[in-house]
């Protein structure tokens, strides 16, 4: 028999072992023990059952699932010996978790290291656009979650741009397509939207794609705002926690995605009646100034015409008794001048009397004068010298 | 201005911000005092608007385009190396 040397050897074992022995690979049921990581980028770990155990390799960037001691799984890799220490170990491409309790805690694990990364921050979670007109769909079209969320969408709101891509949602398919669709999408930011990603219910071992880290990551970390509807009610899945808007079903998704038309309709019904009622609110408010102030002006001129006409009746009467009194002046003096006239000295010599006048004035008594004094006659026309030549007694 | 029907056949009206648009208004007619002249505008547009967004209602059917892409090719995962043992 020829011998190896150790280096053909190993690489004779290798090669077996990955074309003849186990061509597609191998699959490997059992419980995690002494599981570790090395520099942040190696995993090691352990896989046992009641009498054996074989050793187990990955890297950090293939094996996302949270493994923990104790756990069960199925890991499916390479099996192969490492040339440098002779040991043989499977190198493992995936995990699968193996049984409520393994998925529970690989859940609880992973849902802690987001959390505390912040994928979780309610902070961090923006508004969907109220009337959305291009969604990015990711579901599976063949699923019943496409229909529901087909149904209600139509139900609510038309005329939407629907960009479908149809990705598996279980199996090992699931992870790499969800996540290649939100890089899809987001590779063209402009392109929609919304994007939604949507599943029916299903066990916890058929949901395992939305409890993934690649996927909580895709969600998270898409520039287009996420809507997550995976399952029934109560299925809470990472990704719905990663989302922007968290919708409990498919159904729930579409609901919350768009409005309701009904309730569209209501509100323009509603805002053209308020703005006619508001109109005509102003309308009338403003009649009723303009009358208001119409009657204000007109009282105010009906007070300044009443106290005018008091005015000029003040004045009339006041008028009245001037000009009376004034006409009682001129009779009383047109009265005066008649006495006067009658009065005056001159009338008896228009009659032939005379005035005669003394050296001591009009001489009214003989007495008064002797003989020989010279006295002037006044007569109607001109006058007289005389001389008195005799007095009788 | 076009009529909102007209806006949307040719690129589709911009409900989100004709909707947006009419609710201001409406915010404003419920404010103390309503100007006349300002309320007659805002009153014509909020119509042009309520026509417009109704006239959109009236799409009932939503449409599908499927992406063609393959998913699944994760182009960055695959240049991974192992560590010497």
């Amino acid at each position: 028999m020829n011998a190896f040397t150790v280096s053909q050897f190993i690489e004779f074992v290798n090669t077996a072992l990955s074309t003849a022995v186990f061509p597609e690979g191998v699959a490997i049921e059992g419980e995690v023990v002494e599981y570790r990581v090395s520099q942040q980028k190696w995993i090691w770990f352990k896989l046992k059952d009641e009498s054996s155990v074989v050793e187990c390799f990955a890297t950090v960037w293939q094996l996302r699932t949270p493994l923990e001691d104790g756990m069960k799984v199925r890991a499916h890799g390479m099996a192969k010996i490492h040339p440098k220490s002779g040991k043989f170990s499977i190198t493992v491409e995936r995990v699968e978790l193996v049984g409520e309790g393994a998925l529970r805690r690989a859940f609880e694990l992973l849902r802690k290291k987001l959390e505390g990364e912040g994928l979780f921050d309610l902070a961090r979670k923006r508004t969907i656009p109220r009337f959305p007109a291009r969604i990015g769909l990711i579901a599976s079209r063949e699923s019943a979650a496409y229909g529901d969320f087909m149904r209600i969408l139509k139900n609510r709101w038309g005329g939407i741009d629907i960009r479908l891509a149809d990705v598996a949602v279980q199996g090992r398919d699931a992870i790499p397509e969800i996540v290649s669709a939100f890089r899809w999408f987001n590779a063209n930011p402009r392109s929609v939207d919304v994007l939604v990603l949507t599943r029916g219910g299903g066990s916890m071992e058929d949901l395992q794609a939305f409890n993934s880290e690649e996927v909580a990551r895709a969600v998270f970390s898409s520039a287009i705002p996420v809507v997550v509807g995976v399952g029934h009610e109560r299925d809470e899945t990472l990704a719905d926690y990663a989302a922007d808007v968290r919708a409990s079903t498919p159904t729930n998704a579409a609901e919350r995605v768009v409005p309701d038309r009904r309730e569209v309709e209501a509100f323009l019904d509603g805002a053209v009646k308020g703005m006619d009622a508001s109109m005509r609110a102003a309308l009338s408010g403003r009649a009723h100034r303009v009358e208001s102030m119409a009657s204000r002006i007109e009282a105010h001129a009906r007070h300044r015409i009443d106290e005018f006409r008091h005015l000029l009746r003040d004045f009339a009467s006041r008028f009245d008794r001037f000009a009376s009194g004034v006409r009682e002046k001129v009779a009383a003096c047109e009265s005066s001048a008649r006495l006067l006239k009658t009065l005056d000295p001159r009338r008896p010599l228009e009659k032939g009397y005379a005035l005669v006048w003394g050296p001591d004035g009009i001489l009214k008594d003989a007495a008064s004068v002797d003989a020989g004094t010279m006295l002037e006659l006044q007569l109607r026309r001109g006058r007289l010298g005389a001389k008195v030549t005799e007095k009788k007694t | 201005m076009p009529k909102p029907k007209a806006e949307s056949k040719e690129k589709g009206l911009d409900f989100g911000a004709a909707y947006k648009e009419l609710e201001n208004i409406i915010e404003w007619f419920e404010q103390e005092d309503v100007d006349l002249e300002e309320g007659l505008k805002k009153f014509e547009r909020g119509l042009q608007l309520a026509k417009g967004c109704k006239e959109r209602l009236k799409e009932v059917e939503n449409r599908v385009t499927e992406i063609k892409a393959k998913f699944g090719a994760l182009e960055d995962d695959a240049a991974e190396q192992e560590p010497l043992l």
